[in-house]
């Protein structure tokens, strides 16, 4: 599934699925198979169970340089196991690839979720750019 | 932060990722992904991986590495502002039969029959209590994700498809209240665990007798399934791939691990009186970890008139992670034996449990959880995991890190001196009758 | 004589056995675990449901003259009652659950319609013969049951016509979920060939919880067809489970994820034919994680191996152990060097031990018979398990980590599905 797909599936409404091709179809189907006996089935009306989702504050993204000669890229682990061996080979590649570039391994603090404000700090301070692995 | 970022994420994660981008404000975050999985793999096999192309994208992956971190950004990729989430329209028209169809495949459902909440039986539902409808009960997020927020309404509409009785809601409103899913985003499959203390459980009939863990009574049985119900459709859990990563998932989440305190039958003080409310107070406590395990067979299990409860349960531990504490399930005729046999208290148990369940720092480091979790925590100088890692391997250390990792809750209907044990942490207790 | 605990069980057991009047002497519960002098005082005091002196009672019994109604032959016919009923959708929601056929929970209410829609599913004939089952084999007289007997359990689960092969074939093993004994034991069924895909089951993320109707409705029909179907699942007196088994509320549906898995599917193993479809019964004492594992944290690749081995000291040896293996640790365990299950097995066998000593202390373990045992001392260490076919392996998942369930339990049969269509 691409990612537009994916991204309608936050927003997307039962009623556009009710008015969709695939459940008209459904319905159709089901209507055929009663028959004459569709006439006199009662209908019910039920509550929609969802809770409320949050509204999503857009981020704009942060601006790129024009290229990373000469640049320091961070490259941060959460932690997962095999982050700090992938990204080792990362830094192998650079320097095999793009000498110029010089990359800062660091393995974010705390839980996979947590921020770690010292460390972006440091990025913030020192690098012009992040690459970083993110699993469980 | 504002620094240009390239996350690397596995290819198993992709929905995850992408929708998680989404939720938190940017939709066209440039993620590269790599083949899955990570974990496992030899040097040589990551560098193969790092030569090569993003399986999903097909291009290689550090040119697109690198291109995520140079090319200009899009006007897209600028822009700002809010998006609000619509979840469709606030009720569904059609037979009953086409609506068990669509709850279900709309991902309201466990996948089981439901009562369907029609107006008329949610309003009877919201007459278990006294909280208005619209009054806001709570915020839930199954894992890593912005939470969502509900109203008694919406709780009361997933109490109705669980079948629970509108004497029930309390309880299920108590449960919405703290924001707690019992279907978490993990990869490991979490289980999750209920305890219910006070007069309410003979008024509502629980059964904490014969087969007090199983399907044999309605408030033990839909009030589980409830919980299940709401962490899908007021926290939105439950969605695989999205908000749902367990690899093999758990039986357990179908009704969750519901224990209803056999009080008169314990030598103990209750559990919730343990945790400072009155013996009177109605209380529902919530646990989360791995699952539960049978205690019979474990060492110190054998058919002699001096079954040693403790040295089985210390048995049993061996294979608990020490990430998760440990919740005995007593059946009345282990907890009065364990009386007899000296610990007229919970924390006496404890302590020697605690003592007594023991691992070599080889063994503890070599486990996965000590990895991930706690070697983190023993760089921070957290204890007792900063001290425990300075230790040589062949060096004994407790199993759990204090006497505060065990409970003990007593429930069963006496036909055999078999307990339960649960890998699961005690998380909070909150007031029942707060909600009445 | 029987203890208090079981009075209910005794009384209603006696009945279904042809000696309602039996003289049954109850006394306090528990005898397990009294010493001598407890166990006299019990014989020398009242029998705690009669209020008479038991010793007196237990004579009594042996000598007073028998009754007429005790001295009674003849059949007696048990009354199942009505074939049908009729109210509204939710008073007859309250019938079913108030007359204890369900699990407690709302039901897909059986209508003439529902049934008959699920009969379709099958040639078998409405009333053809599928099995008999007993909540305990020599404990209870086992009932038997109809095809449309099995097809309202299917639609009161919420099952589609679709699932009842599958049902169908649950029901012909007479292997019920409910097992009354005091250990809440349970059982599961590992699915194997291309009905799984047919079904839509689920054997990838969240395989084992409630993500799928087919993985979830199937192991609830299990459930409603052990207490329908042979009077099961009555707490006190066909099920005695002494704390019950979360499990027991859909049980173990285990749909093998067969082609991501690097070995022969199940079925395959057992001698049936890729495309056959199969269901394969275990029965035991409970599943559990394998997180906690010895070895899983090693880098770069875990021991997985080391880890399933540690995972299974505290399961009895009465049962065997039955892995499933996230495709992952299938395929890393391959990369350890167990390229097939039979290395695996072979190498658990060896490397699973425990000593006479602890053997002695756990219930439900024994220790080796026959000539190599004479030798054994206390500290002799011996395999858990000294046959490979102790040890069962099924892969399902969803590969997001390389994680493991373990179930202490035994294969039983494997039975065909495609039989039922």
């Amino acid at each position: 599934m691409n990612r537009r797909n994916l991204l309608s599936l936050l927003g997307m409404s039962p009623a556009v699925l009710a008015a969709s091709p695939l459940l008209a179809d459904d319905k159709k189907k089901k209507e055929k198979e009663k028959g004459s006996a569709s006439a006199g089935v009662v209908k019910l009306t039920a509550l929609n169970p969802r809770g409320l989702p949050p509204p999503i504050t857009l981020i704009p993204m942060a601006p790129r340089p024009a290229s990373l000669d000469g640049k320091t890229i961070y490259l941060v682990s959460d932690g997962f196991p095999g982050a700090d061996a992938f990204l080792n080979q990362i830094s192998i590649w650079f320097k095999k690839n793009m000498p110029s570039v010089t990359t800062v391994y660091r393995l974010k603090a705390g839980g996979f979720a947590d921020d770690d404000p010292k460390l972006f700090a440091e990025i913030k301070a020192k690098g012009q750019a992040v690459i970083m692995a993110i699993g469980h | 932060m504002g620094i240009p970022s390239a996350p690397l994420v596995t290819r198993a994660f992709k929905d995850l990722a992408i929708l998680n981008a989404a939720k938190r404000g940017m939709p066209h975050e440039r993620i590269c992904f790599t083949p899955h999985p990570v974990w496992g793999k030899t040097p040589e096999e990551v560098r193969v991986y790092v030569e090569g192309p993003d399986p999903v994208s097909g291009k290689p992956l550090m040119k697109e590495i690198v291109d995520a971190l140079t090319v200009p950004l899009s006007d897209d990729e600028k822009k700002s502002g809010i998006v609000s989430v619509s979840v469709g329209p606030p009720t569904f028209t059609d037979t009953a039969d086409n609506l068990q169809d669509f709850y279900l495949n709309n991902g309201y459902t466990d996948f089981l029959p439901i009562i369907l909440p029609t107006e008329e039986r949610v309003d009877a539902m919201m007459k278990g209590t006294s909280h208005k409808p619209d009054e806001v009960v709570g915020k839930m997020a199954a894992g890593a994700y912005p939470p969502w927020s509900y109203n008694v309404r919406q709780a009361a509409a997933s109490a109705v498809m669980a079948g629970c009785r509108p004497e029930y809601f309390p309880i299920a409103l108590a449960i919405a209240s703290t924001g707690i899913a019992s279907l978490f985003s993990s990869t490991n499959s979490f289980a999750f665990a209920m305890i219910v203390n006070g007069p309410i459980r003979d008024k509502l009939e629980f059964n904490y007798g014969i087969g007090a863990l199983g399907p044999f009574a309605q408030p033990n049985a839909t009030i589980g399934r409830c919980w299940t119900l709401m962490s899908k459709n007021l926290g939105n859990g439950g969605i695989p791939g999205d908000t749902y990563l367990g690899s093999l998932g758990n039986n357990l989440n179908y009704n969750n691990v519901v224990i209803a305190e056999h009080e008169d039958a314990s030598p103990w003080v209750p559990f919730h009186v343990q945790r400072g409310f009155k013996k009177e107070e109605n209380v529902v406590s919530l646990f989360r970890g791995l699952g539960v395990v049978p205690g019979q067979v474990a060492r110190g299990s054998s058919a002699n008139e001096n079954v040693q409860f403790d040295y089985q349960m210390s048995d049993l531990f061996s294979t608990f992670t020490g990430f998760f504490g440990a919740l005995i399930i007593a059946d009345p005729l282990v907890a009065a034996r364990l009386k007899e046999q000296g610990y007229d208290t919970k924390e006496k148990l404890f302590d020697w449990l605690y003592k007594n369940t023991t691992q070599t720092v080889k063994d503890y480091k070599s486990r996965n959880y000590a990895y991930l979790f706690e070697y983190p925590q023993a760089l921070q100088g957290r204890e007792p995991y900063a001290t425990w890692y300075k230790l040589p391997d062949d060096a004994v250390i407790p199993h759990f890190p204090r006497p505060e990792s065990f409970n003990i809750v007593v429930a069963g209907g006496q036909t055999n001196a078999y307990p339960q044990a649960g890998n699961l942490s005690y998380g909070v207790s909150v007031s029942i009758d707060k909600w009445m | 004589m029987v203890t208090i605990a079981f009075k209910d069980l005794a009384l209603t057991n006696c009945a279904k056995r042809g000696m309602p009047l039996q003289r049954i002497s109850f006394t306090p519960h528990p005898v397990w675990g009294k010493t001598d002098e407890q166990m006299y005082a019990y014989l020398d005091g009242n029998d705690p449901v009669s209020g008479k002196p038991l010793m007196k009672e237990v004579v009594d019994s042996l000598t007073r003259p028998l009754t007429a109604d005790e001295l009674k032959t003849g059949t007696v016919t048990p009354p199942t009652g009505a074939p049908t009923f009729t109210d509204t959708a939710d008073n007859l929601q309250q019938y079913f659950l108030d007359n204890g056929m369900t699990d407690f929970m709302p039901i897909t209410i059986p209508t003439q319609e529902k049934v008959a829609a699920m009969l379709k599913a099958t040639s078998h004939k409405p009333d053809e013969v599928v099995g008999k089952m007993t909540p305990a084999q020599g404990a209870f007289p086992p009932w038997s049951y109809t095809v449309q007997q099995v097809a309202v359990n299917a639609v009161m689960a919420g099952a589609i016509p679709d699932y009842f092969p599958t049902i169908l074939a649950i029901a012909s093993t007479g292997i019920s979920a409910l097992f009354s004994s005091t250990n809440s034991l349970v059982s599961a069924a590992v699915i194997n060939g291309p009905v799984r895909d047919k079904l839509q089951m689920n054997y990838g993320i969240g395989a084992m919880g409630p993500f799928n109707q087919a993985n979830a409705t199937i192991g609830r029909a299990w459930t409603l067809m052990s207490k329908n179907l042979d009077g099961g699942g009555i707490a006190g007196e066909t099920y005695m489970g002494s704390q019950g088994n979360v499990i027991n509320y859909n049980n173990l549906i285990i749909p093998e994820n067969e082609k991501d898995s690097p070995w022969p599917p199940f079925h395959v193993q057992k001698g049936f034919k890729p495309e056959e479809n199969i269901i394969s019964f275990f029965f035991g004492f409970n599943i559990t994680q394998g997180q906690g594992g010895k070895g899983l944290g090693v880098k770069p690749i875990p021991l997985y191996n080391v880890a399933m081995s540690a995972n299974v000291a505290p399961f009895a040896g009465l049962f065997g152990a039955l892995f499933i293996l996230d495709p992952l640790v299938a395929n890393g365990l391959g990369d350890l060097g167990f390229k097939t299950k039979d290395q695996l097995a072979d190498w658990l066998v060896k490397n699973t031990t425990v000593t006479v000593k602890d053997v002695k202390t756990m219930l439900f373990s024994g220790l080796p018979r026959g000539p190599e045992a004479a030798n054994l001392t206390d500290d002799s260490v011996i395999p858990k398990w000294p046959r490979a076919d102790s040890y069962n392996f099924v892969v399902c998942g969803g590969q997001t980590n390389p994680y493991h369930q373990l179930a202490n339990m035994s294969y039983r049969l494997s039975v065909s599905i495609d039989k039922w269509t």
